[in-house]
C-alpha cells in the first residue's frame, strides 16, 4: 500500500495525569463508559469482540487488536457507524489506535483512526469483504480529492 | 443512499480517476471519459455504472452521445462524513481528559 494512505484522523491531547490512569480510563470497561460509550458488552482485552453501546444511537462491535500497559491501545471498527453487530474483520473497518506518553507537559494521547491494510481487490463487486482494500483506499485519497477542489 | 456505497464506489483507482477528471472538467462524455484509463471500453462503462449506482454521477443521453455529470453532493456528503469523524474524535479526548483529569 501507498504509506498516503494510511493515516486518516489524527488527533492529540495533553492531560494533566499519569499515563498509568489514562491508560485505564481507556482499557477498563468500567472507566471507558464515564467518556466514550454508555455501556460495554464483553471485555477489552485483545482478541475479544465487545459491543459497544451508545444508548439511542446504537451499538457496534470491535475486535480488540493489541493493549500494552500504559503506552498502547488499538481496536477495529466500522467507522461511524454506531449499529454494527457481528465479525468487524469479514467488513470495511478502520483501525483505532491510542498511543500514551509521558512528555514534560503531561501525558500525550495520540489518537489515530486509519484504513485497512488488505489486498485491494477493487473489481470484486459481490460483497463489500473484497473492498477492504477499496475503503482504505478511497479514505485515504479523499482528502487529496478535496483539497484539489 | 448509503455512505459506505459512496466510499465503496470512490475506493477503486479508475473510478478515483474518473471522479477525478469529472471534478476539472464538467463536459466529458461517456467516450471521452473512458479513454487513457488502462481499461477497455467496457470495463470503463462497469465503472462509470458503480458510479450511477451510488449517485456519484449521472448519465444523460445527448444526441449519439452520453453526457457525464458529477454530482458534487454525493461527495460533499463523503467529505463531511470524515469532518464529522473529526470532530467526534475531538469531543471524546476532551472527555476522556476531563474524566482523568478529575
Amino acid at each position: 500500500m501507498d504509506p498516503a494512505s494510511q493515516d486518516v484522523i489524527q488527533k492529540e491531547i495533553i492531560i494533566s495525569a499519569p499515563a498509568e490512569r489514562v491508560y485505564s480510563a481507556i482499557t477498563d470497561p468500567e472507566k471507558i463508559v464515564a467518556w466514550f460509550p454508555n455501556e460495554v458488552e464483553g471485555s477489552l482485552a485483545v482478541g475479544e469482540r465487545p459491543i459497544l453501546s451508545f444508548g439511542a444511537d446504537g451499538k457496534t462491535q470491535l475486535y480488540i487488536v493489541d493493549a500494552r500497559p500504559h503506552e498502547y491501545f488499538a481496536y477495529r471498527w466500522v467507522p461511524g457507524s454506531q449499529h454494527f453487530m457481528g465479525d468487524v474483520l469479514t467488513v470495511p473497518n478502520t483501525l483505532v489506535e491510542f498511543f500514551i506518553t509521558e512528555e514534560a507537559e503531561g501525558t500525550k494521547v495520540v489518537l489515530k483512526e486509519s484504513g485497512f491494510a488488505s489486498l485491494p481487490s477493487p473489481h470484486k463487486e459481490e460483497s463489500l469483504k473484497d473492498n477492504n482494500g477499496g475503503w482504505e483506499f478511497m479514505m485515504g485519497r479523499l482528502g487529496k480529492l478535496f483539497a484539489a477542489n | 443512499m448509503k455512505l459506505a456505497q459512496t466510499y465503496k464506489a470512490l475506493g477503486d483507482p479508475v473510478r478515483l480517476k474518473m471522479v477525478q477528471r469529472l471534478s476539472e472538467n464538467p463536459t466529458y462524455t461517456l467516450g471521452s471519459l473512458s479513454k487513457g484509463l488502462g481499461v477497455t471500453r467496457q470495463g470503463a462503462r462497469k465503472h462509470l455504472m458503480m458510479l450511477e449506482e451510488a449517485k456519484l454521477v449521472r448519465l444523460v443521453p445527448e444526441g449519439r452521445e452520453t453526457k457525464v455529470l458529477l454530482n458534487k453532493a454525493s461527495l460533499t456528503k463523503a467529505k463531511s462524513f470524515i469532518a464529522e469523524l473529526e470532530r467526534q474524535w475531538e469531543t471524546r479526548l476532551e472527555a476522556l481528559r476531563d474524566f482523568t483529569e478529575q
